[in-house]
């Protein structure tokens, strides 16, 4: 499988992305169509601790408990559609962990769907457990065998009936780490736009083939080990760990990123803490899951509704099993996301999607530097200026930094975006090394790799067969 | 977009962060808190501006004229403990915080090669993250702050196996072991590993930390105490070096950890 890079957008205008439709729909699953035309919520749950020491047990918690009660809950409240996020906890590498939990959850999908006509699926996200330190690479971790794992799990998932393939891949993340906690965007620029494009390509090019071999449908990623982490440890507004303008220009770093498993094949809805998706769907025209306000159970974000704008599956994160008054956690999660895209939807139906849309937007574009890039009209900008350099992981990496820093000073100059001093000391420090940097990829990897080399813990080009 | 040149904004949101953000410089909180030998001054304005170019010169110079310990205690404490100082006021940020250790880590080896070993630390501890989570980054961040505290850090890494850590243990016997995790699978590591320490019947503290643990997880079996951010395992340290078992620190969880 090759891949096909971006160099041009697959909407003209930012006017014409809205929520719940995808230019390329997907199918999957008993009678799901995401991105066409109808806001699916979106399930994602975590099993209660003690669970993954018995295979029968986990099995049990999956898809006796959690999956059974989402589908009950969806009968309760009338809710036509779902989508289910299974992220493989770390045992279920082990066959006999994971085949009766994938299997077992379609077999609860198949049974409500035929009893009620519930549009259902699950999204099979696999862990990947690869260490920079032993390896990215099959043959290199011999202590572990984690990226032979990987693309075991990818083959259990697929071949047990998983309705989409899914991951949070974990390339750049040693350079993310780094980047983060040093307040180094240069490194976050060559490790995560770089170096982490360079291993999607590699993974996402085995992982869309082994779903297409089974049905599967290959759905997606997220920079959840690299932007998110600069996001949430940006934190809430009097969090003062990492700056939000920071945060912000990682966000755009993360969509070259992110983007590589579309263009390798897969089809979507990318990952829902992928919050460069906005960006992504604006490129590629693929549905995405976004996640704001009703996933408070996993984090407080600074864009609550805002990510709401375009979205094609709306999620909680993940919330843990458990029993709350209103039913089981994940009865009482899928409530809100149920009523949510009910809302959303009604807003389509009622030819108002664009209206809900920019509501959304405005709530809270001028909340935070990275809710402000994100707001979808200079989401797409950033789009823009990525496929303008679409052939060149770097060049189109730095493009959308450069844009997402100058799309800040815009919205600070016309005192639509307040900024603290630091913040705005932050982004224009930011915009002074990514400026200075060779604009030939050539000499900025040779510039990279000479700085970065005995710095960065684990750095190792055979990660990336370099 | 619809037009939203109208919008009070004000009635929407309050942006806190700019509204209390601290305006002071480093150098004005910092003044007061600079040793006055000069020799001494070099070195802690090099870890508190992190000039990591600036901290070899400076660490020489030092040491010409005063004996390596003593650099360390009337240089690099001084520096660093205004760089804690600044953070706790939100005037300096975690990467601020990071690069600053990062000097005085140099500025220690250089007086460590002078003395011909090790300097003198408060204590020992042991950080790991679970066995089957590799994510390790709150680990690696307490693990600067504690050394820039003063205790000597044993990093086990990510994804340690629990009999691992627990053989580390009982060879080194640290002040207290932590472990971190972000899935709510992999914190039951910890449990594990305080139940195959009490039939050693080693008292060691295990501190649980990390986005999936929280306190009434980690306080649920004996041994364990709990941490929730980076900056206050050195306050919980300073009290179990004060004699306080796990016991106590979990009673009086809140007011040693204060507003840190």
């Amino acid at each position: 499988m090759t891949s096909i890079k971006y160099t041009g957008m697959a909407y003209k205008c930012a006017d014409d992305m809205v929520m719940g439709t995808a230019i390329h729909p997907v199918s999957e699953g008993f009678g799901l169509k995401i991105g066409a035309g109808q806001v699916i919520p979106e399930i994602n749950y975590a099993p209660r601790p003690g669970t993954e020491k018995e295979p029968e047990k986990l099995r049990r918690e999956y898809v006796d408990y959690i999956s059974t009660d989402v589908l009950n809950r969806c009968v309760t409240a009338g809710f036509p559609a779902v989508h289910l996020e299974t992220e493989w906890v770390s045992q279920m590498n082990q066959e006999k962990l994971s085949a009766p939990v994938v299997a077992g959850q379609k077999a609860v999908c198949e049974k409500f769907h035929e009893e009620y006509g519930i549009a259902c699926g699950v999204r099979q996200t696999i862990p990947d457990q690869r260490e920079h330190d032993m390896g990215l690479r099959p043959g290199m971790d011999t202590v572990h065998s984690y990226p032979e794992k990987f693309f075991q799990c990818c083959d259990i998932a697929c071949e047990n009936g998983a309705d989409n393939l899914s991951v949070e891949s974990v390339g750049g993340k040693e350079f993310a780490d780094y980047a983060v906690t040093q307040g180094d965007i240069v490194a976050f620029l060559y490790g995560v736009g770089y170096l982490g494009s360079i291993d999607m390509e590699y993974v996402w090019s085995e992982m869309v083939d082994v779903a297409k071999r089974n049905r599967t449908v290959p759905g997606g990623d997220t920079n959840c080990s690299g932007a998110n982490v600069a996001m949430f440890m940006a934190g809430g507004l009097m969090d003062l760990d990492v700056q939000k303008t920071f945060s912000a220009i990682t966000r755009a770093i993360a969509a070259g990123r992110t983007i590589v498993a579309w263009e390798c094949g897969a089809q979507g809805p990318d990952k829902d803490c992928g919050y460069e998706g906005i960006i992504c769907k604006s490129i590629a025209g693929k549905p995405t899951t976004q996640e704001g306000k009703n996933c408070q159970c996993a984090h407080c974000d600074l864009m609550g509704n805002l990510t709401a704008q375009i979205c094609d599956c709306w999620s909680n994160e993940s919330v843990e099993y458990h029993p709350e008054f209103g039913g089981t956690s994940v009865q009482c999660w899928l409530g809100p996301l149920g009523y949510e895209t009910a809302l959303m939807n009604t807003a389509i139906q009622t030819g108002n999607a664009k209206t809900l849309r920019d509501l959304y937007c405005i709530t809270d574009m001028t909340r935070s530097p990275e809710s402000y890039i994100l707001a979808y009209n200079n989401a797409y900008e950033i789009g823009q200026a990525m496929v303008a350099e679409g052939n060149d992981y770097y060049l189109r990496t730095r493009a959308a930094a450069l844009k997402a820093i100058e799309i800040v000073n815009r919205g600070y100059e016309k005192k639509e975006l307040q900024l603290t001093v630091k913040q705005k000391e932050t982004l224009d420090d930011c915009q002074k090394k990514i400026e200075a940097l060779p604009t030939e990829t050539d000499k900025f990897l040779e510039y990279c790799d000479k700085e970065f080399a005995g710095v960065v813990p684990n750095y190792n080009l055979k990660n990336y067969g370099l | 977009m619809i037009d939203y040149s109208k919008v009070d904004f004000s009635k929407i949101l309050t942006r806190y962060d700019v509204k209390k953000q601290v305006v002071e410089t480093p150098e004005q909180v910092a003044a007061k808190m600079m040793p006055k030998d000069p020799l001494m001054k070099a070195v802690a304005e090099a870890v508190l501006y992190k000039k990591l170019k600036d901290i070899m010169p400076a660490m020489q110079a030092a040491m010409a004229k005063n004996k390596p310990d003593t650099v360390i205690n009337e240089g690099l404490v001084p520096g660093i403990e205004a760089v804690g100082t600044l953070y706790n006021d939100h005037v300096y940020y975690l990467p601020d915080m990071m690069v600053a250790a990062k000097v005085m880590e140099i500025g220690i080896k250089m007086a460590e090669k002078e003395m011909g070993g090790a300097r003198e630390t408060k204590a020992t501890v042991i950080m790991h993250a679970a066995e089957g989570d590799p994510h390790d980054i709150g680990k690696n961040i307490a693990a600067a702050m504690m050394k820039a505290a003063g205790y000597n850090v044993i990093d086990m890494g990510r994804d340690v196996p629990v009999a691992t850590v627990i053989a580390e243990v009982e060879k080194v016997k640290p002040l207290f072991f932590s472990g971190t995790a972000l899935m709510t699978t992999t914190m039951s590591a910890f449990p594990a590993e305080a139940a195959l320490l009490k039939e050693k019947n080693l008292n060691i503290p295990l501190m649980g930390c990390g986005g999936a643990v929280n306190r009434e997880y980690a306080t649920s079996y004996d041994l364990g105490i709990y941490s929730a951010k980076a900056n206050q395992t050195a306050l919980i340290a300073q009290k179990i070096i004060d004699g306080y078992d796990w016991k106590k620190i979990n009673e009086e969880w809140d007011n040693i950890v204060g507003g840190a």
